[in-house]
């Protein structure tokens, strides 16, 4: 099987939200209350463990190239987001019962039939997609529509964008897509556009992200981290402090032991 | 009038009326998707946003957030966590205690020994209770021996907690017996009292094994204040409990050392955090910075009152009280520092602009949109 992902371009999303809609959908996923956040148009807030697919509203007060606007100095930048299904993925790495798994398709995945909901992955995603669902008590994601993939479908969420910003495929045919796509951005103006995470290159602390992204700010601007880091990368320093802290552990308790022999009269 | 009418149940009253948020009439359509199994008691639960916007001021400094919304998502795990992180320290330094008692001490110890390994496996098994009561799925906690996999901390700690509970409770058992039992009995039991050293501190990798910023932040120093803490809090309840005047002897010296090295190591693991001004906010602010003060406030009381000369009991047990109350308070407050932590889209962000993220481990000097890493000074490579 070759690998699969997704390549969102942020500059053609118009925020219709048809992703989020199909998503819940198809995966047959509960609402997540109908409330109003009073962030632009974004009421879904954030990916979680019911919410698979998540389109972020920005409102800027700075012009963007080619965009017209009865506002002057304003421009929208909207960008559906999802699990990445990292190269190096946090919550597979930190996964103690084996329920996360790398698929076929290149893809991470949640076996909800072995999970039993320590958390330990929700806190190792250095992009806060993943998430328990406190009354169900396990944890859930995207599962980049794995049931789909099985019957050579496209997820759900690509099949439904009318913009085609949501777009499935072999990485290497959305690689090409993607750089393209930059290059005919750059030629028309638009200088700040370049693709978060495509590879181990762009974002080594990853390994790269099978659904990565082409935006036209800062990452924080839609709330991804500028230098994410896959937890595991660095816990050798701490259990290298563990085997510091354990000789010393031990040199206190043999320590004391001899000195309160030799008090003994 | 109306109540003379058959009640017809609408379309929208059947929905309704499951309440499970899918809105799928049951005669019309099956639930086989991929998140039909997922189980819904609230329909409202899942919603994210509500009380999670953190107080952060607008774009002034060029450090943008997405609305302040939280970059990632909150430790979900209840007060249960904090509290294993005390007793599974505890027990883990009384067993290696009573070890170090078995192969140094003279007979009269004896009894000293007996009672660390008491205290070890009735640790053990408060430990695996605490943890399992967290879990999302208590009825699969069996499955966290599924699998061992060296890159979860979660699962190295469940297989140290099991083995050195079960080597535990064959080393009470079976220690005190005769000929080749007695001896299956104490190499268990030196077995349990070695596993009790990664026990104390695997804790604290678990927690610096994240993305939650302060704890990724400290993770230099967190285990040796887990390590150092776990032993201050062992001498003292071991002191707690009635003992006779010789193994007071041992047990002031562990105590104390323990002590003094649990307060410089709490010294040292706020300095690590302050390696980036945001990461360290919640030790000084908000709930976590109070149990924190109160916790170092506690810890040094229980220092000074036990160094100051004099035997008398009270004395003892006052000093001993505020050293376990500074340990189990300092837990609280290291778990609630990393949901506050976590809740800060800017303690995320503005260290790995710093190139304190992936930079700080692969040495790339750029972020993921190409701009060079803010380092404190220019990277020639």
């Amino acid at each position: 099987m070759s690998r699969k992902g997704f390549f969102t371009d942020s500059t053609v999303c118009i925020g219709c939200k048809a992703c989020e809609v199909a998503c819940k959908q198809w995966n047959q996923l509960p609402d997540d209350g109908f409330r109003f956040t009073g962030m632009s148009y974004d009421h879904t807030g954030a990916l979680g463990s019911s919410t698979w697919r998540h389109v972020a509203f920005i409102e800027r007060n700075e012009p963007l190239p080619g965009h017209v606007t009865g506002v002057g100095e304003f421009s929208w930048l909207m960008l559906s987001d999802v699990c990445k299904h990292c190269q190096r993925a946090g919550c597979l790495e930190s996964c103690p019962t084996g329920a996360i798994v790398r698929t076929e398709f290149d893809t991470v995945y949640v076996q909800p039939d072995v999970c039993n909901g320590c958390g330990y992955c929700v806190v190792n995603c250095p992009f806060g997609v993943i998430d328990r669902r406190e009354d169900d008590g396990r944890a859930w994601k995207c599962t980049l529509c794995y049931d789909r993939l099985g019957e050579d479908m496209t997820p759900a969420c690509a099949k439904s964008c009318p913009t085609e910003s949501i777009v499935y495929g072999d990485l290497e045919v959305l690689h090409a897509r993607a750089e393209d796509r930059v290059q005919q951005l750059h030629d028309q103006g638009l200088v700040s556009a370049y693709l978060y995470g495509r590879d181990a290159r762009s974002q080594p602390g990853t390994g790269g992200l099978n659904a990565f992204s082409l935006l036209v700010d800062r990452p924080e601007v839609y709330n991804l981290p500028p230098d994410p880091v896959v937890p595991t990368m660095k816990a050798k320093q701490a259990w290298s402090a563990v085997a510091v802290g354990a000789l010393g552990m031990f040199a206190m308790a043999v320590g004391a032991v001899l000195m309160g022999r030799e008090a003994r009269p | 009038m109306s109540t003379d009418l058959p009640e017809q149940e609408s379309l929208l009253d059947r929905l309704q009326r499951k309440r499970d948020g899918r809105n799928v009439d049951p005669r019309l359509g099956t639930l086989l998707g991929e998140g039909s199994q997922q189980r819904v008691k609230d329909p409202d639960v899942a919603y994210p946003v509500h009380g999670l916007r953190a107080h952060v001021e607008p774009d002034k400094h060029g450090s943008p957030t997405y609305h302040g919304l939280p970059a990632i998502k909150q430790p979900v795990w209840i007060s249960t966590i904090p509290t294993y992180l005390f007793v599974g320290g505890v027990a883990g330094a009384a067993s290696l205690l009573g070890f170090a008692v078995d192969i140094h001490g003279s007979r009269s110890l004896r009894r000293l020994a007996l009672r660390c390994q008491q205290v070890g496996t009735a640790g053990d098994m408060l430990s695996a209770g605490l943890l399992i009561a967290d879990l999302g799925r208590p009825e699969r906690f069996l499955h966290m021996l599924r699998v061992f996999r060296p890159t979860s901390p979660m699962s190295v700690g469940s297989w140290v907690l099991a083995l050195s509970g079960g080597l535990n409770t064959v080393g009470l058992v079976l220690g005190r017996a005769r000929g080749g039992l007695g001896a299956v009995g104490r190499v268990s039991g030196a077995a349990a009292a070695l596993l009790g050293m990664p026990l104390a501190g695997y804790t604290a990798v678990l927690l610096c094994n994240s993305a939650v910023p302060v704890w990724q932040a400290t993770r230099r120093t967190l285990p040796l204040f887990f390590m150092a803490s776990a032993s201050a809090s062992a001498g003292s309840l071991l002191s707690l409990l009635p003992h006779s005047a010789e193994e007071a002897r041992v047990l002031r010296p562990y105590r104390l050392a323990g002590k003094v090295a649990e307060l410089a190591c709490g010294v040292a693991v706020v300095r690590d955090a302050r390696r980036a001004p945001v990461v360290a906010k919640p030790f000084s602010e908000g709930t976590s910075g109070a149990l924190w003060r109160t916790s170092r406030a506690c810890s040094a009381a229980g220092l000074v009152l036990d160094a100051l000369p004099g035997r008398r009991r009270w004395k003892q047990v006052a000093a001993d009280t505020l050293t376990t109350a500074g340990a189990i308070l300092a837990r609280f407050a290291v778990f609630h520092a990393g949901k506050q932590s976590a809740r800060d889209p800017r303690a995320t962000f503005e260290p790995q602009r710093a190139g304190q993220g992936a930079a700080e481990v692969l040495g790339h000097a750029v972020a993921s949109d190409g701009k060079p890493l803010k380092f404190p000074l220019p990277v020639l490579r």
